[in-house]
């Protein structure tokens, strides 16, 4: 007290004032003081928790709060720094142990404290701001013991080392570590970041480094990926054992980025075991594996997509542009199809049907399919065959599953109206020859085609199969009117709506009498029925069976076409004819007569005809005799069916130009259509959205846009705006 | 624990007291009891007695309260020393707790009033957040805890105290004017307990730091403060602070023709996340009333009474309260007539709702201007020497707050579950409470 100099001058105050204890203070704190030793000592049995709150009680009432505080500060300083001493002195493994005791040791005498100071803790702290006694505890022990230079470094090359121990395969004491850890969480999270997180992770980048660098150098791709699998649980599960749950994710991405993302390329292109190696032995688990860990890194699943794609893309390439390859077009789309199936296999067991993966898988498949120009004939093809005779015997759910996958190999097709235009060729083959294994199939696959590309794509198929079915009834009908018909020949008639149909030149030929008589009645009856029709032969797409007998008595019923029928039909009032004098009978164009001829007289086993002189191909001077000595094991012969086939080179030519041609009038309307709603547009918006409107059918050319843009303007369906030429006007 | 080994027993002073651990739990881990049952302490054996050294009859009541969750205190014990009492034991907040029930406008009792000693008219009264209150009186703000002790005075030797707000029970924000030449003035944060000065917010205009008159304070939960503000070079607005860092975030200065420096009431809406301001007669010729989108430096809302009749003196709004939930603002005149004012049309009109024409006659000598105040769907206002509480979506009169002892209510405040009401003479306050829930 600063007075105290001046006591002589003191004047006595009149009232009798209570004196308090000068030394009252001190000695209160001794008491306290000596408890606290005490407490540390661990010989608080003897203590008196009453009388102990009550002098902490009465030093802060009596204004002494600051001395308590302070005194507590140095003891409990005291006792961490002899506790700190114990700890350095320990040795070897009992280092981590007493430290843990210690560290236990102190928190029960803290809360001991905590106790007899409560009413201070409670009162005299808050209101002058100091840390609470419990927060002040764990920041002593934190600066005394914890932030000795002689213990932070030790414990923490202490436990890391056990870390590492632990990761090499060594059993550690999880308990105590778990404790020990437990003591940073406790001190605060920036003491458990700064004091051992942070290291921790600094650590377990480099171990996982050198580790990552060994096995990379020694394994390959599958088995470095089992072995990446390893620590990503590991690291887990010890974060669960022993560390802070908030820790998981940040070893968790240390791993990746040093067992993964830094090898990501490495893995992906490793020779000889890489991703293009796993997808050709189709390596599931491995792929799998891969996906699974390449996904936790930010560019892992885009390399492994992309690896992906080029392999495919560079695989189907090959695929459709090996001539060898699309020799065979029932193989060629075969192949494609396993090749889907393949990958669609990879994609769903392997990559967890990433939707990414899917993508990239179409992609890839639309962009080789369409590489080669005739993937359309092809898959027309695939589907003539398959409903042909490939579908017999099969279940009905088998037949939807093939089709459904010719539906996906269409999807990716550019030009649908090429297909289109095969599709519609070859039904109607196999329609009017009544080739077609299931009705059932054909229909599923019109309402399958119908769903993908709208009502207009498939409504002149459907008109096919209306024409097969009003055909049926026409002759029923027919029939039940002329019942002497029913001897001799029988007359099938199809009746085929012009325009439903792909178009055929229309041949003429001279049926045989019996024939053309029933011909006529057909038509008289149907014209009789039909008001307004118009009916012409297609004699160039009939078949017909005949009865034949050759030499003694052999009996044989021939299937054989139309024109082959007039032919044969001459035989039966001449032994021999010449070339011209059949060509002039029967008026069939020289073409189709020779093809005929050389199908009945030149093919082993079909040789109904003999002709002279013997020789490969038809002359025009050969003349030919029925073959007497014809035999067949089979009393029904199949002659010289028209098979559909691939396209000859100018057939190929033909086709081409006809799809050409179809596409004229819908660019046109496609134009017309968007002209009537924009009004005016600039010359690049009408192509772009032309080919979008179109897109569904087949890619549209510009230069073939620009060509119809031109002829609509010059038959005044638009105009160039005057001002700017890239402009375009509707004319209504 | 089995039901007999619950027992303890305790000497009190002298007299012997039984109870069971079960009833000493509800003490809480953060007082005497809790501390005394911690394991590191050699309890004695069972039969054995605890002795504790302290007033037996006030023990007697504190286990009561530790018992039941009531508070009955005997005549003959004073208050203090049942406070003093349950401080040892670290009881105080259980007692505060049963010491008066959850704040209701229509059942208030008046339990204390407390006589200043302060010459002078009263500025402001502010509740605090726990009970407590503090009165500002010229340049000096007295501040009591919730037992109504008075601690050390908060004074700030000449300066004008504008407004005082509670941060929290340990912390008042006052506002101050400016002395001229003297550089002080504008705003501080003090504490409740020693009444010391602990921060000075300071503003800057132009990275410059100037001195200021601080006005009208309101506080956000985003732990923003808001002040109006008068610098002396015409930087007048709005200032706002953080509570946490102290430092100056943001200022929002007033337009030409009208009035945000001056502003005599500050209130955060939450909801809209806006500011009111409202600059009031006599402040001002006119009435200022708008609201503040920080976010965007907006003023979203404005009405002011420019250029209507002032014939009808009447009129003239005194006190604006914002109702969010009901998207109005409530003003009132010198006649206690209620106005609302709809806050989602902008530029709309007062629709007074004419309650008390009788006022008129019967205007005491010195009238003080009505105040409003809203908690919890009930709208307060005081006229006079009562304060009017009104409910219901059509704001009924349901209860009137009356004693005629210290003539009008100059100020009052709600918070803490207490109502506060200062009167113009004698410096005397009101404390309002609502008693404990009834026994059935």
């Amino acid at each position: 007290m600063s007075n105290q100099r001046k006591r002589n001058f003191q004047i006595e105050a009149f009232k009798q004032r209570v004196v308090v204890d000068p030394k009252y203070a001190d000695k209160t704190w001794k008491i306290l003081e000596h408890a606290i030793h005490e407490i540390y000592n661990h010989n608080a049995s003897g203590l008196s928790f009453e009388e102990l709150y009550r002098n902490a009680y009465n030093m802060v009432l009596h204004k002494f709060g600051e001395k308590l505080y302070t005194g507590l500060v140095t003891t409990m300083t005291f006792h961490l720094k002899e506790i700190c001493k114990s700890i350095e002195e320990a040795q070897g493994g009992a280092f981590l142990e007493l430290l843990n005791r210690k560290w236990n040791d102190h928190n029960k005498a803290l809360q001991m404290i905590r106790d007899i100071l409560m009413y201070m803790d409670r009162t005299y702290v808050p209101s002058l701001k100091k840390t609470h006694v419990h927060e002040l505890g764990l920041h002593l022990w934190r600066d005394s013991v914890l932030h000795s230079s002689k213990v932070q470094t030790r414990l923490l090359d202490t436990l890391l080392d056990l870390v590492h121990k632990e990761r090499t395969g060594e059993v550690i004491d999880r308990v105590l570590m778990r404790n020990v850890i437990k003591m940073f969480m406790d001190l605060g999270e920036s003491v458990y970041q700064e004091d051992f997180e942070k290291p921790f992770l600094e650590a377990s980048a480099e171990f996982y480094k050198v580790e990552s660098q060994g096995f990379i150098e020694s394994c390959d791709c599958g088995d470095y990926l089992k072995k990446a699998e390893k620590p990503l649980t590991e690291e887990v599960e010890r974060v669960a054992h022993y560390l802070d749950a908030k820790s998981e994710a940040k070893i968790t991405s240390v791993v990746e980025r040093e067992m993964i993302a830094n090898h990501v390329q490495r893995l992906v292109h490793m020779e000889n075991s890489g991703l293009v190696n796993m997808l050709l032995n189709d390596k599931y688990e491995d792929m799998g594996r891969m996906y699974s860990l390449f996904r936790r890194v930010s560019n892992g699943l885009v390399t492994v997509r992309d690896v992906m794609t080029l392999h495919l893309r560079e695989m189907g390439k090959q695929l459709v542009t090996d001539p060898e390859k699309s020799k065979d077009p029932v193989e060629f789309v075969q192949r494609l199809l396993d090749e889907r199936d393949k990958y669609d296999k990879i994609i769903n067991l392997a990559f967890s049907n990433d939707k990414t993966f899917q993508n990239a898988l179409n992609s890839s498949f639309e962009y080789f399919l369409n590489l080669n120009t005739r993937s359309p004939e092809f898959i027309s093809l695939f589907v003539d065959d398959k409903l042909r005779k490939g579908l017999k015997g099969v279940g009905e759910e088998d037949v939807d599953l093939i089709l459904d996958k010719v539906m996906m190999l269409f999807r990716y097709l550019q030009e649908k109206d090429v297909f289109e235009k095969y599709y519609k060729q070859h039904l109607a083959k196999r329609l009017l020859s009544g080739k077609t294994v299931s009705d059932d199939a054909e229909r599923n696959l019109i309402v399958k085609l119908k769903t993908e590309c709208g009502y207009q794509f498939t409504s002149k198929l459907e008109g096919m199969f209306t024409d097969m079915k009003t055909s049926h009834d026409t002759l029923l009908g027919f029939y039940n009117s002329h019942p002497e018909l029913s001897e001799g020949p029988t007359l099938v008639v199809q009746v085929l709506t012009t325009g439903s149909w792909p178009t055929q030149p229309t041949v003429q030929c001279n049926l045989p009498a019996e024939v053309s008589v029933l011909c006529e009645k057909f038509r008289s009856y149907y014209l009789g029925t039909h008001t307004g029709r118009r009916l012409s032969w297609q004699t160039n797409m009939g078949t017909a069976d005949i009865k034949a007998v050759f030499g003694k008595s052999q009996r044989h019923e021939l299937n054989v076409s139309t024109f082959q029928m007039c032919v044969l039909m001459l035989f039966n009032n001449s032994d021999r004819l010449s070339y011209k004098e059949i060509e002039q009978a029967t008026e069939i164009p020289a073409s189709d007569l020779k093809r005929c001829l050389q199908s009945m007289a030149c093919v082993k086993g079909k040789n109904v005809l003999r002709k002279e002189p013997m020789s490969k191909d038809i002359g025009e001077e050969d003349s030919f005799i029925v073959n007497d000595r014809f035999t067949s094991k089979f009393y029904k012969v199949k002659i010289g069916t028209v098979v559909a086939q691939k396209e000859t080179e100018p057939e190929k030519q033909e086709t081409r130009q006809r799809v050409e041609e179809d596409r004229k009038p819908q660019i046109e309307a496609a134009i017309v259509r968007i002209m009537k709603s924009r009004r005016v547009l600039d010359h690049n918006n009408i192509i772009a959205e032309v080919i979008k409107q179109l897109q569904s059918r087949f890619l549209a050319n510009p230069t073939e846009i620009k060509k119809r843009i031109e002829s609509l303007i010059e038959r005044d369906f638009l105009e160039r705006d005057s001002t700017d030429r890239k402009l375009y006007r509707y004319l209504a | 624990m089995g039901i007999s080994k619950d027992r303890i027993k305790f000497n009190v002073g002298g007299r012997l007291f039984e109870t069971t651990a079960t009833t000493l739990a509800n003490a809480g881990r953060d007082s005497f009891f809790g501390a005394l049952f911690d394991d590191g302490w050699n309890l004695s054996p069972q039969d054995s007695v605890i002795f504790v050294d302290r007033n037996s009859d006030c023990f007697a009541v504190l286990l009561d309260l530790l018992r039941t969750g009531d508070l009955n205190v005997p005549a003959n014990i004073p208050e203090r020393l049942l406070h003093r009492e349950a401080s040892f034991y670290c009881l105080l907040d259980h007692v505060r707790s049963a010491r008066w029930g959850p704040f209701d406008g229509n059942r208030l009792r008046l339990s204390d009033s407390v006589k200043g000693t302060s010459p002078g008219d009263g500025t402001a009264i502010r509740a605090g957040p726990d009970g407590g209150c503090c009165v500002a009186h010229g340049s000096v703000v007295h501040v009591y805890d919730w037992m109504l002790e008075e601690h050390s005075p908060i004074n700030l030797d000449y300066q004008r105290v504008n407004d005082v707000g509670w941060i929290d029970s340990d912390n008042i924000v006052l506002s101050a004017c400016e002395r001229l030449g003297r550089g002080d003035g504008g705003m501080g944060l003090f504490s409740s307990s020693s009444g010391d000065l602990r921060y000075k917010f300071q503003v800057s205009h132009e990275n410059q730091v100037k001195s200021y008159t601080a006005g009208a304070l309101s506080f956000s939960p985003d732990y923003e403060i808001f002040a109006s503000c008068k610098g002396r070079s015409n930087e007048y607005g709005i200032g706002v602070w953080d509570q946490i860092t102290g430092k100056q975030t943001d200022f929002f200065y007033e337009s030409p023709g009208w009035s945000l420096g001056d502003a005599d009431k500050l209130q955060w809406l939450n909801g809209k996340s806006c500011l009111l301001v409202a600059t009031l007669f006599p402040r001002k010729d006119n009435c200022y009333i708008s609201l503040l989108d920080f976010r965007d430096k907006n003023m979203v809302w404005s009405w002011s009474d420019i250029g209507s009749p002032m014939a009808i003196d009447e009129k003239r709004v005194r006190d604006a309260i914002a109702m969010e939930d009901s998207n109005s603002i409530c003003v009132v005149n010198e006649f206690e007539d209620l106005g609302f004012i709809d806050l989602r049309m902008y530029g709309g009109s007062v629709r007074w709702s004419s309650r008390s024409k009788l006022m008129k006659s019967k205007m005491p000598d010195e009238p003080c201007y009505p105040k409003l105040a809203l908690h919890e769907g009930q709208l307060f206002s005081s006229m006079n020497d009562s304060i009017s509480v009104f409910c219901g979506p059509d704001w009924v009169l349901t209860s009137r707050l009356r004693r005629s002892y210290g003539g009008s209510i100059c100020d009052f405040s709600i918070g803490g579950d207490r109502l506060f009401a200062l009167h113009s003479e004698e410096n005397v306050f009101d404390v309002w409470e609502t008693p404990p829930p009834p026994i059935i």
